[in-house]
């Protein structure tokens, strides 16, 4: 555990001494005061989103847009970008076997890595809800928002609401997260550690709109970020968040279970 | 307290495939504590995977393999015991220091700047700790190696090619900072593909060749097998020299696959064949020694003699 604890501090102390992550950081604080800018000065609205023709009336619709659009496209990819490398860099740079040469072992490697990942996970998903939120407040206001059942939703709810759809896709971001690292272990390169999860990420969006695969629909990682639509309706539904939490809890179970396992059978021959 | 062990490294019959390759094949290895014990080996001859068996880095297929009296598992590093095997790596983004305290707190200990200093001006990189690995060269990272094995204060040095990268002044040093190893009862394992290199500072040898023990014993047993070192022979005539070499008892001469003979032969040989080419009529144009005794019995015995 306690070698876990000191992995842990040190890949944070790593991720954070890389430019590339404090630059998708930089990027989840600023793009959606970009994108909310962008938003305030067109006429047009992004009415085919959920809540996308309420962006010029309220400040809370600009966060449910952004969450929308970066969980079709982009959430997979950033958090592939630091899960995706986080045990490749190790054979990039030839350092597992001074690693693997220390008192900690890889078990402790393996726990101190995921936990940073998720960390990152975390912080990513917090950095991009929070932000969206205070921009849609700062430059489109604050007035009530209207609900998927035509009711209005008062400012302080709506608020609590926005941070809680923000906090559902979790399950999911940290599921992808797993899937990443899953890619990184097995594969032992960092591209193919952050461009296969995203192409996953893709294909379940792609199975989702495919009609007559309900059980398959079920099963998808990507279920769970659609799952926060019923907070937001007069007569509120949570049995998609329970379900699909329990399907990211096992795709994150399994793939941090078969990534361990490769880790701790490997024969360290090269590098 | 650790219990002392007849020998620092025990192994018995390993055999290590990868895939169709077969990297060692039965490999017997002793290492006495407080020695500094050389395993030589043309590249390809497993030396390295010996090395990564040792540290746990790789299991091996059969055999046993105990380190400092204990029997070493499979995919856990061993206590006390430290190195590196190919040259050591580090975080190019990563300053000296941070690497260090980092690979020290996986240690459950704590790399402070002092300790961190004193280290760095053992190996000769006083002054560097601040400094970012990226703009280290290969021979800085190597002495950053030694710094980061000695850091585990560990009873057995694993050493892998360590005058790699190194200048000449360096390869001195870094002979004389294994000695020193040595001297303060540490024991050190390091392999080469050098013979020279090997010889200037270990007590024992085992020479592999195609991941087999082709030798195991003192360095001063090997000088005795030792057969006369090799020049190279530039003359006049090399068909005259050659037949003057058939009247000089100790003295082997064929065809040098430069041009010009390869001569075998002692240096009281070699003066006595010098005075009958003279007599002969024979003018030496060029002489000059290719390999030493130890050298040319590890280019035998390697099958590495062109």
């Amino acid at each position: 555990m306690r070698h876990a604890l000191t992995a842990y501090r040190w890949e944070l102390e790593k991720l954070t001494a890389q430019w590339r992550v404090r630059a998708v950081l930089g990027v989840a604080v600023a793009a959606p005061w970009l994108f909310v800018a962008v938003l305030r000065m067109q006429d047009a609205v992004p009415a085919d989103t959920l809540f996308g023709r309420w962006v010029h009336l309220t400040g809370f619709a600009a966060p449910l847009v952004v969450l929308v659009f970066t969980t079709q496209y982009a959430l997979p990819l950033a958090i592939s970008l630091v899960a995706g490398d986080v045990f490749a860099a190790e054979d990039r740079y030839g350092t597992w076997k001074m690693l693997l040469t220390r008192s900690a072992g890889r078990g402790a490697l393996f726990a101190g890595k995921a936990l940073a990942a998720g960390t990152y996970t975390v912080v990513l998903v917090a950095l991009l809800g929070l932000s969206s939120l205070a921009a849609g407040v700062v430059v489109l206001g604050h007035d009530p928002l209207v609900g998927l059942s035509g009711t209005l939703i008062t400012a302080g709810t709506a608020t609590g609401l926005v941070l809680a759809a923000w906090a559902s896709v979790l399950p999911a971001a940290l599921g992808f997260a797993a899937l990443a690292m899953l890619c990184s272990v097995a594969t032992r390169n960092g591209p193919a550690g952050i461009i296969v999860p995203t192409l996953v990420g893709l294909l379940m969006q792609l199975g989702s709109f495919v009609n007559g695969v309900d059980p398959l629909r079920r099963v998808l990682l990507t279920a769970n970020f659609d799952a926060w639509h019923g907070l937001f309706t007069a007569h509120r539904f949570y049995q998609p968040l329970v379900t699909t939490g329990l399907v990211s809890a096992t795709y994150l179970v399994a793939c941090l279970g078969i990534g361990y396992l490769l880790l701790h059978r490997r024969d360290f021959a090269e590098g | 307290m650790p219990r002392p062990a007849e020998f620092a490294v025990r192994v018995a019959g390993v055999r290590k495939r990868y895939g169709t390759v077969t990297a060692l094949d039965g490999v017997d290895l002793r290492v006495a504590p407080g020695t500094v014990h050389g395993l030589l080996g043309p590249n390809g001859a497993g030396k390295t995977t010996v090395l990564r068996i040792l540290l746990a880095l790789v299991r091996p297929d059969s055999g046993t393999v105990d380190v400092l009296g204990d029997p070493v598992v499979p995919h856990r590093a061993p206590a006390g015991v430290a190195g590196f095997v190919e040259s050591p790596s580090f975080y190019p983004y990563l300053s000296a220091q941070a690497n260090l305290d980092l690979l020290a707190s996986l240690d459950g200990g704590h790399a402070d700047a002092g300790t961190v200093d004193d280290l760095l001006a053992r190996v000769g990189l006083a002054g560097r700790g601040a400094d970012r690995v990226s703009g280290f060269s290969l021979g800085m990272r190597q002495r950053l190696g030694i710094a980061a094995a000695l850091l585990r204060e560990p009873r057995l040095l694993i050493l892998d090619e360590p005058a790699n990268g190194l200048d000449p002044a360096g390869m001195r040093e870094m002979r004389t900072l294994v000695r020193d190893l040595a001297a303060d009862g540490h024991t050190v394992l390091l392999s080469s593909h050098l013979m020279a290199e090997v010889e200037q500072v270990c007590q024992d040898l085992t020479i592999l060749r195609a991941g087999r023990v082709v030798y195991h014993g003192t360095l001063d047993a090997l000088r005795d097998k030792a057969p006369a070192p090799a020049h190279h022979l530039r003359t006049s005539h090399d068909a005259a020299a050659r037949a003057a070499a058939a009247e000089c008892p100790g003295v082997d001469v064929e065809t040098h696959p430069d041009g010009g003979l390869r001569v075998r032969a002692t240096t009281a040989d070699l003066d006595g064949y010098l005075l009958r080419l003279a007599e002969a009529g024979v003018t030496p144009r060029a002489l000059a020694q290719t390999t030493t005794s130890l050298e040319q019995l590890f280019l035998d015995v390697t099958g590495e003699d062109g």
